[in-house]
C-alpha cells in the first residue's frame, strides 16, 4: 500500500518540453532581460534588446524544428500546431522589428531597458499562448498575459502625458474588454460543461437547440475578442492610444495583437464553436461590414500619421474577419496570409513614422511627410509601397492578400461581404494616396517659402533637364541634412518590410504554401 | 545547354540590351548605343540558332519541349507560369525575328545617327524585340497577353518617336487603341476558353481541346476563337482594323520595315498557327479568319494602286501580302502561310529599307509625285528594290513566287468556296504586280528629279529648313525630329550590308520550298502541326503545276501593265483617272474606312462622351454620386470623430452597446 502511494506521489504529468520549447525561450528570454538589468546598470541599454532578439530568434528556431508534429501540450490545453507556429513566426518577427524600432527610442530609456524589452517579450509570450490556446482557461490566461505588459508599456513614456493618457485608456477600456470575455468564457463553459475546445465542440455536436446561456456566452466571447482586435464598434480605445502610446509600442500593438486575436478567433470559432457557424457567421459579417466602413470612413480626415493608421488598422481588422466569417479552409488560409502581409505593410509603415517623429519638428503629422519624395526617398520608398499595399493595389502582396480574402468570401457564399471589401479598399485609397501625394509631389513645408518653379517638365524626351529642386535654399537644406540622418535599424527594418510586400507581391506561392500549411490544421472544415 | 536555356537566353540578351541602353542613354548616345543594340540582338540570334541545333538533336517525338522559370500563383484553376514552350513553331519565329531584327539594328545605325534620341531609339528597339519574343516563347495564355501588350506598348513608343510631330504622336495613339482594342479581344477570348479548359498552358488547353473539353460548350469555344481573331486582325492590320497601319508609317523607316513589315504585324499569323487546335475545333472561326485575309489582301491592294506616299504605299502591301498569311494559316496550310511569313520578313524589310535610302536622297519627301529617275544615281537601292519588287510581285525564281503559290495551291485544294478565295488570291497577285512596279517605275524611271540629278553630282539634296513630310509644315528641330543629315544605302556600309543580306535572302529562300523537289519548312515544322486534320491535306500535281504558271503569268502581266502605264506612255495615268474619276477618289480615300469607323464608332462616341460631360456628369455624377457618396462619407467621418470625443466613459458606453447589441442579436437568434 504504500508502495502504491510512493508511485502516486512520483507519477509527475508528462511535459512535453520540446513542444513548449519556443514559448520557454520567450519567457527565458523575458526573465534574463530583467535580471542582466540588475547585474548591468547602464550598459544594459544595448544588452538587454540583444538578449531579447537572441531569445526570439531562438524562439523561431525553435518553432522551425517543431513545425509540422502538430502536438497538443500541458493536458491538451495549447496546440503547438503549424497554425500556432505560422502564426508564431509572424509575432516573432513583428517583435524582431518592434525592438529594433525600440532600440533608441525614449520610451525605452524612460521606461528603463530591462523593463521595457521584459514586458515587450512577456506580451509576446501571452500572444503565442493565445494563439495556440485550445482551452478557455488559457485562452483567458494568454489574453490576459498579453494585454497587462501592453498597459505598462503604453504608459512607458511616463513624462509624455499623452503616453499616460494612453495607458490609462487602455487600461480602463481593456478592463471593460476582459471582463465581457471573461463572462462569455464562463457563460459558455456553463452551457456546455467543457472548457476544452474539444469538448466544446463535442457538446455542440448536436446542435445548439437556440440555447440562451451557449449564445450570450458566444456573443460576449466575440465582443471581448473582438475589442482586442480593434473590430467595430469596440475600436474606440484604438485611435486614442495608439496615437498617445510611444510609436514602437504602438507599431508592436498594431500588428503583433492583431495576429494573436485573430489567431485565437479563428481557432476558437472554427474548432470549438464551429457547429454554431450559422448563427455566429450573419454578426461577425455584419461587424466585419461595419468595422470596415467605420474604419475607413474614419481614417479620412486624420491628420496625424498614426491616427490614420490606427484607423487603417480598424479597416484591415475588418478585412480580416471576413476571412473568419466563412468557416472555411480557405478562409483561414486568407486570413492567416493577410495577418502575414499586414504585418510587413504596417511595420514598414511604422518604421517611416518613427523615422520622420525623430527627424521632423511636424512629428507624425503629415506636413512631416511632404516632399519626402525628394528629400529622403529612401525613406518615402518604403511608405509609399507600405500603403499602396494596404489599399492593395496589385504587385503588392496586399492585393494578393485581398483577393485571396475575396475568393475565401465568394466561394463561402458571403459574395456581398466581398462588395463591401472592395468598396472599403475603394474609400482608403482617399487617405493613403494623400500621404503618398503629400510625400512625392507636395513641397516641403517649413518656414521657408518654397521657391515655386515651372513644376511640368518638358514633356518627355531624353534632352529635357531635371526640373530645378523646390526649396533649394539653405534653411532648407539644414533640415535636409538634418532628417537624412537615418538610423540604420529603422531603415532596415522598413526595408526589409517593404521588400517582402513586393517579394510575396510578386511571388507569393511560398507564403501560400505556408498559409495552407496553417490552414490545413482545422480538420472539422472544409 | 539544354534547348530551353537557350531559349532563355533569347530572351536575356535583348531585356539586358534594353535596360543597359535605357538606363545609359546618357553615355551611350550616337556610336555606342547602336553597337550595344545590335550586338545583344545578334547575340540573341546566335542563340536562337542554338537553340535551333538542339532542338533538331531531339527524338522528332520529343520537340515541344517546356520551361518554367517560376509559378506566379498556381492554385485550383488558374496556372500562372512563367513559362516558355520551345517547338519548332516558336524556334521558326525566333528565327525570324532576332535574324531580320540584326539587320534592321545593323541598318539603324546609319540610318538614325545624327538623330538626337539615338539611344532611346534604340532601348525602344531592343525593347520591341524582347517583346515579340515574349510573344513568341509564351507557354501559356497569360505570358501570350504580356507579350502583345509589350508589343503594342513598344510600337506606340516608336511610332510616335518623333514626338514633335503631331502626325506621329497622333499616329501612335491610333495605333494603340485599335492593338488596345485587340488586346481585349485577346483577353476575353481567353477567358472563353479558360472557363471550360481550365489551363492557361497552351499544350495542356488543346490536350483539353482533344480529350472533348469544348463538346458540350462548342459556342463557348467559336466566341473564344473569334475574340483571339479580333486580336490578331487588330495586331496584323486586317479589316477592318487596318486603318493604324498606314498611318504608323510615321514612324522611323527601320521602325516600319522592323514592326510594321517584319515581325509585329504577322502576330497574328503566329496566334492563328498556335492555336490550330483550337481553330480546327472551331472551324466556323477558322472560315471568318480565311475570308477576312482574303478581303483584306484584296482591298489593301485596290488602296495601293493609287497611294503616292511610298511609304504608305508598302504599308498597304504589307496588309495585303499579310492578307495571305491570315488566310492561309486560317485555311490550314500552316507551313505555307508560315513560309510566306518568312520570305515577306525578308523581301519586305528589304523594300523599307531601300525606300528610306531614297527618303534620304529626297531629303525626307515621300511623296511618289516628287520622285523619278533615280536608277542611275542609286544603283544600289536601285538593284535592292528590283530584288524586293520581283520577289513580292511573285516572280520565279524569286522567294515570294513559292511562297505565295504555295498557300494558294492550299487553299484551292480545300475546293468548295474556298475556290472563291483561291481566285482573289491571284486577283490579289495581279494587283501586287501592279502596284509595286508602279512605284518602282516612278521612282526610279523616266527623267531624273532635281534631288536625282544633285545626286548624280555626288551631294545629297538638302531641304532649305527639314519639315513633316506627312503635312509639309516646318520642324521643330530640338528634339523629336530624324536630325540634320540624311543618309542613303548607296554611301553608308551598314545599310549596305543589311540590305545585301536581305536581298540575298529574298532571291534565294525560295529553295527551301520548291515544289516536288524539297520541302524544308514543312518537315521542320512538321512536330508542331503533327495533329493536325489538315496535315495530309495537298494540292494536286496538276494543281500546282496551273497555279505555278499563272501566278507567274498574273505577275508579269502587272508588271507589264505597270510598264506601260507609268513608262511607256506616262499621261496613261492621269487619263484613267480623269476617266475613272469616281473609282480613284474611293480608293485614294481608301475605301473610306476610316471614315466609316469615324462615322459608326468615333462619332456617336463622341457625342455620348458630350452628352455625359455636359449634363450626365455634372448632374447625376458630380450632383449625385460623387455629391451624394462625399456627402456621405463626410458625415459619416464626422459622426465617428463625433464619437470619438477622447472621453473614457462614452467608449465604455458604447463597448456595452456595442456588446449588447452583438448579445440581442444571439438572443433574436436563438427564439
Amino acid at each position: 500500500m504504500t508502495s502504491a502511494l510512493v508511485t502516486a506521489a512520483v507519477r509527475t504529468p508528462h511535459i512535453d518540453v520540446a513542444g513548449l520549447s519556443p514559448l520557454i525561450a520567450l519567457a527565458v528570454g523575458g526573465m534574463l532581460a530583467l535580471l542582466v538589468g540588475i547585474f548591468l546598470g547602464r550598459s544594459a541599454r544595448n544588452v538587454t534588446p540583444l538578449i531579447s532578439l537572441l531569445a526570439i530568434a531562438a524562439s523561431i528556431g525553435l518553432s522551425i524544428w517543431q513545425f509540422g508534429e502538430g502536438k497538443s501540450v500541458v493536458a491538451d490545453a495549447l496546440a503547438i500546431d503549424d497554425l500556432t507556429l505560422t502564426l508564431n513566426f509572424v509575432l516573432c518577427a513583428t517583435g524582431i522589428a518592434a525592438i529594433l524600432l525600440s532600440w533608441r527610442s525614449r520610451a525605452a530609456s524612460v521606461a528603463g531597458h530591462p523593463e521595457y524589452y521584459a514586458l515587450m517579450m512577456l506580451s509576446l509570450l501571452g500572444m503565442l499562448v493565445l494563439v495556440g490556446s485550445q482551452n478557455l482557461v488559457t485562452l483567458f490566461i494568454g489574453f490576459e498575459l498579453l494585454s497587462i505588459p501592453l498597459y505598462v508599456l503604453c504608459a512607458a513614456e511616463f513624462r509624455k502625458e499623452g503616453s499616460l493618457e494612453s495607458g490609462l485608456k487602455y487600461l480602463i477600456v481593456g478592463s471593460v474588454g476582459s471582463a465581457t470575455l471573461l463572462y462569455g468564457l464562463a457563460l459558455i463553459y456553463g452551457a456546455t460543461g467543457s472548457t476544452d475546445f474539444a469538448g466544446i465542440d463535442r457538446a455542440l455536436a448536436g446542435g445548439i437547440n437556440g440555447d440562451v446561456l451557449l449564445l450570450s456566452g458566444i456573443g460576449l466571447t466575440l465582443v471581448g475578442l473582438a475589442f482586442k482586435a480593434s473590430v467595430a464598434p469596440f475600436h474606440q480605445w484604438t485611435p486614442d492610444v495608439y496615437e498617445g502610446a510611444p510609436t514602437p509600442v504602438t507599431a508592436f500593438m498594431a500588428v503583433a495583437t492583431k495576429v494573436a486575436a485573430f489567431g485565437v478567433l479563428l481557432r476558437l470559432f472554427d474548432t470549438a464553436l464551429v457547429n454554431a457557424q450559422l448563427d455566429w457567421a450573419p454578426i461577425v459579417a455584419a461587424l466585419a461590414a461595419i468595422t470596415i466602413v467605420v474604419g475607413n470612413v474614419g481614417a479620412l480626415s486624420q491628420v496625424s500619421l498614426k491616427r490614420m493608421l490606427a484607423y487603417s488598422g480598424v479597416a484591415q481588422a475588418g478585412y480580416l474577419l471576413c476571412g473568419l466569417v466563412v468557416g472555411t479552409q480557405l478562409g483561414v488560409k486568407a486570413t492567416v496570409f493577410y495577418l502575414a502581409v499586414y504585418c510587413a505593410m504596417n511595420v514598414a509603415a511604422f518604421a517611416v513614422v518613427i523615422a520622420r517623429e525623430r527627424a521632423s519638428e511636424y512629428g507624425d503629422e503629415l506636413p512631416a511627410f511632404a516632399g519626402l519624395g525628394r528629400s529622403n526617398p529612401l525613406m518615402a520608398w518604403p511608405m509609399t509601397i507600405a500603403l499602396l499595399g494596404l489599399a492593395g493595389i496589385p504587385a503588392t502582396a496586399g492585393f494578393i492578400g485581398k483577393f485571396y480574402l475575396i475568393d475565401a468570401l465568394v466561394d463561402g457564399g458571403y459574395a456581398w461581404l466581398g462588395i463591401v471589401l472592395v468598396v472599403g479598399s475603394m474609400i482608403s485609397l482617399g487617405y493613403y494616396l494623400r500621404v503618398i501625394a503629400a510625400m512625392w509631389m507636395g513641397e516641403r513645408s517649413g518656414d521657408v517659402t518654397p521657391v515655386r518653379t515651372a513644376a511640368p517638365a518638358p514633356a518627355g524626351g531624353s534632352a529635357g533637364t531635371p526640373p530645378v529642386m523646390a526649396g533649394g535654399s539653405q534653411e532648407a537644406d539644414a533640415e535636409l541634412a538634418r532628417s537624412s540622418k537615418l538610423e540604420p535599424e529603422v531603415v532596415g527594418v522598413a526595408w526589409i518590410a517593404t521588400a517582402v510586400v513586393l517579394f510575396f507581391g510578386i511571388i507569393p506561392s511560398p507564403l501560400f504554401e505556408l498559409a495552407g500549411k496553417a490552414g490545413s490544421v482545422f480538420t472539422g472544415i472544409f | 545547354m539544354s534547348t530551353t536555356t537557350w531559349a532563355w537566353l533569347v530572351l536575356a540578351f535583348p531585356l539586358a540590351g534594353t535596360i543597359l541602353i535605357g538606363l545609359g542613354h546618357k553615355r551611350l548616345a550616337r556610336g555606342p548605343a547602336g553597337a550595344i543594340g545590335t550586338l545583344a540582338i545578334l547575340l540573341a540570334f546566335a542563340s536562337a540558332v542554338a537553340s535551333l541545333i538542339s532542338l533538331q538533336g531531339q527524338d522528332e517525338h520529343h520537340r515541344q519541349l517546356t520551361s518554367s522559370l517560376w509559378d506566379y500563383a498556381v492554385s485550383g484553376s488558374i496556372d500562372a507560369r512563367l513559362a516558355i514552350l520551345v517547338d519548332p513553331l516558336s524556334v521558326f519565329m525566333m528565327l525570324v525575328v532576332t535574324g531580320v531584327s540584326t539587320l534592321i539594328h545593323l541598318y539603324s545605325i546609319s540610318y538614325m545617327k545624327s538623330d538626337r534620341g539615338n539611344a532611346r531609339y534604340f532601348a525602344y528597339l531592343n525593347f520591341f524585340v524582347f517583346s515579340m519574343l515574349v510573344l513568341v516563347l509564351a507557354a501559356n495564355f497569360l505570358l501570350l497577353i504580356v507579350g502583345w501588350a509589350f508589343v503594342g506598348a513598344a510600337s506606340y513608343l516608336l511610332i510616335s518617336f518623333w514626338y514633335r510631330r503631331d502626325t506621329a504622336t497622333k499616329a501612335g495613339i491610333k495605333a494603340f487603341v485599335i492593338n488596345v482594342v485587340g488586346d481585349v479581344g485577346l483577353v476575353l477570348g481567353t477567358f472563353f476558353i479558360l472557363r471550360y479548359s481550365g489551363t492557361l498552358d497552351f499544350l495542356g488547353t488543346f490536350e483539353a481541346v482533344r480529350a472533348g473539353a469544348f463538346d458540350a460548350h462548342e459556342g463557348a469555344l467559336v466566341a473564344g476563337c473569334l475574340l483571339l481573331l479580333v486580336g490578331a486582325f487588330a495586331k496584323s492590320a486586317q479589316l477592318p482594323f487596318h486603318t493604324w497601319l498606314p498611318d504608323a508609317m510615321e514612324g522611323p523607316t527601320p521602325v516600319s520595315s522592323l514592326i510594321h513589315a517584319a515581325t509585329m504585324v504577322t502576330a497574328g499569323v503566329y496566334l492563328i498557327s498556335r492555336m490550330f487546335p483550337l481553330f480546327e475545333a472551331a472551324p466556323a472561326a477558322a472560315n471568318v479568319g480565311a475570308i477576312v485575309g482574303c478581303a483584306t489582301l484584296l482591298v489593301a491592294g485596290t488602296i495601293a494602286l493609287t497611294q503616292t506616299d511610298i511609304k504608305r504605299v508598302i504599308a498597304y502591301s504589307t496588309m495585303s501580302q499579310i492578307g495571305y498569311m491570315i488566310m492561309g494559316v486560317s485555311a490550314g496550310a500552316y507551313a505555307a502561310g508560315l513560309f510566306h511569313l518568312m520570305t515577306h520578313a525578308f523581301f519586305k524589310a528589304l523594300l523599307f529599307m531601300a525606300a528610306g535610302s531614297i527618303i534620304g536622297a529626297m531629303a525626307g519627301a515621300q511623296s511618289l509625285d516628287k520622285m523619278s529617275g533615280f536608277k542611275r544615281a542609286m544603283p544600289f537601292t536601285f538593284g535592292c528594290f528590283v530584288v524586293g519588287g520581283l520577289a513580292l510581285s511573285g516572280v520565279p525564281p524569286f522567294s515570294g513566287f513559292f511562297s505565295k503559290d504555295e498557300i494558294l495551291a492550299m487553299v484551292g485544294a480545300r475546293e468548295g468556296w474556298f475556290t472563291v478565295l483561291y481566285v482573289v488570291g491571284y486577283i490579289g497577285a495581279f494587283l501586287t504586280g501592279i502596284y509595286t512596279w508602279r512605284m518602282i517605275f516612278r521612282a526610279f524611271f523616266n527623267r531624273p528629279c532635281p534631288e536625282a540629278v544633285e545626286l548624280e553630282h555626288g551631294h545629297i539634296a538638302h531641304a532649305e529648313y527639314p519639315t513633316n513630310p506627312a503635312n509639309g509644315e516646318r520642324e521643330d528641330t530640338e528634339v523629336g525630329f530624324p536630325g540634320p543629315e540624311h543618309v542613303i544605302a548607296d554611301r553608308e556600309q551598314p545599310m549596305k550590308i543589311a540590305m545585301g543580306l536581305l536581298a540575298i535572302g529574298a532571291t534565294i529562300l525560295g529553295v527551301l520550298q520548291i515544289p516536288f523537289v524539297t520541302h524544308v519548312i514543312t518537315d521542320f515544322l512538321e512536330p508542331t502541326f503533327a495533329d493536325s486534320k489538315y496535315v495530309h491535306l495537298h494540292a494536286s500535281d496538276g494543281m500546282i503545276w496551273f497555279g505555278m504558271i499563272l501566278g507567274t503569268v498574273v505577275a508579269l502581266a502587272g508588271i507589264a501593265i505597270a510598264y506601260h502605264i507609268w513608262v511607256r506612255k506616262p499621261g496613261t495615268a492621269a487619263a484613267l483617272q480623269a476617266r475613272f474619276g469616281w473609282l480613284h477618289r474611293f480608293l485614294v480615300n481608301k475605301w473610306y474606312f476610316d471614315e466609316l469607323i469615324d462615322f459608326l464608332i468615333v462619332r456617336p462616341w463622341a457625342a455620348a462622351g458630350t452628352f455625359f460631360r455636359t449634363w450626365f456628369e455634372p448632374r447625376v455624377v458630380d450632383g449625385l454620386f460623387i455629391g451624394g457618396a462625399t456627402g456621405i462619407v463626410r458625415a459619416g467621418s464626422a459622426v465617428v470623430r463625433t464619437l470619438q470625443s477622447g472621453f473614457l466613459r462614452y467608449y465604455a458606453a458604447l463597448l456595452l452597446l456595442g456588446g449588447g447589441a452583438v448579445v440581442l442579436y444571439f438572443l433574436i437568434a436563438s427564439s
